[in-house]
């Protein structure tokens, strides 16, 4: 696998804000890397800076091999961009919008089968500007990826999606991936960046805090995961305690919360159960997640009010 | 080329698209002429030396055009693109500021110009009005005044903050500048201070210019106002590809 990104004590100021502060990552080709972080994280400020649309003031930036503020064209030829915030000119239909950026590049995609596989082809006639917020989402989506770009920034992708369109974009996504294009994303979504990125990318306060596959970020901070559920009769508190990877579990009347180490404690748990015959009711699981990581790492929420 | 071709069809669309640019770009000058000759007429008066109110006046109402056209239309439509992000966007593309600069150009300037050749067709074909200089030379600076007036548009665009300041800006120059031309109103009724210092500004020279034609003056005593805007040509073409931005 070779380099599609590689980027290198990025930094960029606004005034005394340090958006960026000093960020480096590699992202590989056919890779989906997500760039993750709370609300003025500064992920906009990064990917505009990787685009080339925003000066650094500081660090390297290579993407496809070139400095992106150098070989200006190449990389605009080479690369799609979905920026945050993005409009269209007023009064010009979807399908204008398509066939116009079309027009820009040598050999470009398909943008009728673009406008289908992203919902939007009875769309095609309808003006910008009427179009409801996600559709318009969709068909910024859809310009990102008009000239078919080895490599495609999509800041905030599914922002405004119902759950149906962002599955669809999800695959959208995965699909690019397999046909070895290169994706770098931020999101909100933990989910999102839980399901879809191979690799993330947490930032805080415009630097990186951490780094890897979803999987390995969750393990690494060692939480624990907790099973809840109910039970028909007297919880067996000691059986269940004795089960490998259990640490701890708290019973009150017949509810339990079981805490654990490890992905097979459940299963300990179920067979316990079993056991002795008792029914159970209500059952909930709570892994740790990206959330989780983010306060550990950073000892606050990634989003204000939300605690885990 | 393909960019260009496309850029053409669709400013071509988006215009035609907005009641307000149509009306202005397209149905005004024409409707004024129709809307002068009903009132006016085109009977001989002594004020006219002789000629009609269109004979003396048809020609000057370009000049309502290209000057609406330069200070509001274009810098509001390029502002207001700037401020909602839409330029941004292009320039995440390979797209050239000058291609889609041109393609704008082109289509305003046939829409334009159309307009104006319409309002003359209808002052000398409905209301009997005649030049006496040669038609091509007048239409020639017709042409020339919509392209001055367009860069100057350009240049506002590319020096201005926002769409609001443009939208102001335009509407505080447009009419006294209308007024100072004597493109609405006769310039001999103005003091003369004013009249002075209305011959500073370029509108008045190019109403002066068209005048001058239409009255079969020779190109030879008119190097005033061809230098005049042709120097304001000049600068706001230069201040417009130093200073365009997409955002
Ligand atoms: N053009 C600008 N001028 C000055 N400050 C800016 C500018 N753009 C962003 N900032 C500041 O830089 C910081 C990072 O902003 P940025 O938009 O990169 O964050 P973000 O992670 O994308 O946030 P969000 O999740 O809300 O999109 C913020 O504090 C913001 O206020
Ligand atoms: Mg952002």
């Amino acid at each position: 696998m070779s380099t599609a990104i590689r980027c290198e004590g990025v930094v960029k100021h606004y005034g005394p804000v340090r958006a960026v502060d000093g960020v480096s990552f590699e992202v590989q080709r056919g890779e989906i890397f997500g760039v993750i972080g709370p609300n003025g994280a500064g992920k906009t400020t990064l990917l505009e800076c990787l685009e080339g649309l925003r000066s650094r003031d500081g660090g390297v930036v290579e993407v496809l091999g070139v400095d992106p503020e150098r070989e200006v064209r190449e990389v605009r030829r080479r690369t799609g961009v979905q920026l945050q915030s993005s409009a269209l000119p007023s009064r010009i239909t979807v399908g204008e919008a398509l066939a116009l950026f079309a027009s820009f590049y040598e050999r470009p995609a398909d943008w009728r089968a673009l406008l289908t596989r992203l919902g939007l082809e009875e769309k095609r006639d309808t003006l910008v500007e009427k179009l409801s917020g996600g559709q318009r989402q969709r068909v910024f989506v859809a310009l990102a990826l008009v000239n078919d770009p080895e490599v495609v920034f999509l800041d905030e992708l599914t922002t405004g999606l119902d759950p149906q369109s962002r599955h669809a974009i999800w695959d959208l996504v995965r699909d690019l991936r397999d046909q070895g294009t290169t994706v770098l994303l931020t999101t909100h979504f933990m989910e999102e960046a839980e399901r879809l990125c191979d690799r993330v990318a947490i930032v805080d306060h415009g630097t990186v805090v951490a780094l890897g596959t979803v999987d390995d970020l969750v393990a690494s901070i060692d939480a624990e995961s907790r099973l809840t559920f109910s039970v028909d009769g007297r919880p067996p508190v000691e059986q269940l305690q004795a089960v490998t990877g259990v640490t701890r579990v708290e019973a009150t009347g017949d509810r339990v919360v079981v805490h654990g180490n490890g992905s097979r404690f459940p299963q300990g748990v179920l067979g316990v159960l079993a056991d002795q015959d008792l029914r159970m009711r209500d059952l909930r699981s709570d892994q740790p997640n990206l959330e989780d990581v983010f306060l550990t790492l950073t000892g606050h929420a990634m989003r204000e009010g939300v605690v885990s | 080329m393909n960019a260009f071709r496309q850029l053409v069809g669709i400013q071509a669309r988006r215009t035609m698209r907005e009641p307000a640019a149509v009306f202005f770009m397209l149905a005004f000058a024409p409707m004024f002429a129709v809307a002068m000759g009903l009132i006016f007429g085109n009977e001989p008066v002594a004020q006219f030396g002789g000629r009609g109110y269109l004979d003396a006046n048809l020609v000057s109402f370009t000049a309502i055009i290209v000057v609406i056209l330069g200070l509001i239309i274009v810098p509001v439509d390029i502002l207001s693109q700037r401020d909602s992000g839409a330029l941004r966007r292009f320039r995440a593309t390979p797209l050239r500021p000058g291609t889609y600069v041109a393609a704008d150009v082109l289509v305003r300037f046939v829409i334009s110009l159309t307009s104006i050749v319409v309002m003359l067709a209808i002052g000398i074909l409905a209301f009997g009005a005649r030049p006496e200089g040669n038609l091509g030379s007048v239409l020639l600076v017709a042409a020339l005044g919509v392209v001055v007036f367009l860069a100057v548009g350009y240049a506002l665009a590319a020096v201005l903050p926002s769409q609001g300041v443009g939208q102001a800006l335009g509407n505080i120059l447009v009419f006294p500048l209308i007024f100072l031309s004597g493109a609405a109103v006769p310039l001999d009724v103005l003091p003369d201070d004013v009249r002075r210092v209305a011959q500073v500004s370029p509108l008045t020279q190019l109403v002066e210019l068209l005048r001058g034609l239409w009255d079969g003056q020779p190109w030879s005593e008119q190097w005033v106002p061809v230098v005049v805007l042709l120097g304001l040509l000049a600068v706001a073409g230069v201040v417009a590809s130093r200073f365009f931005r997409w955002e």
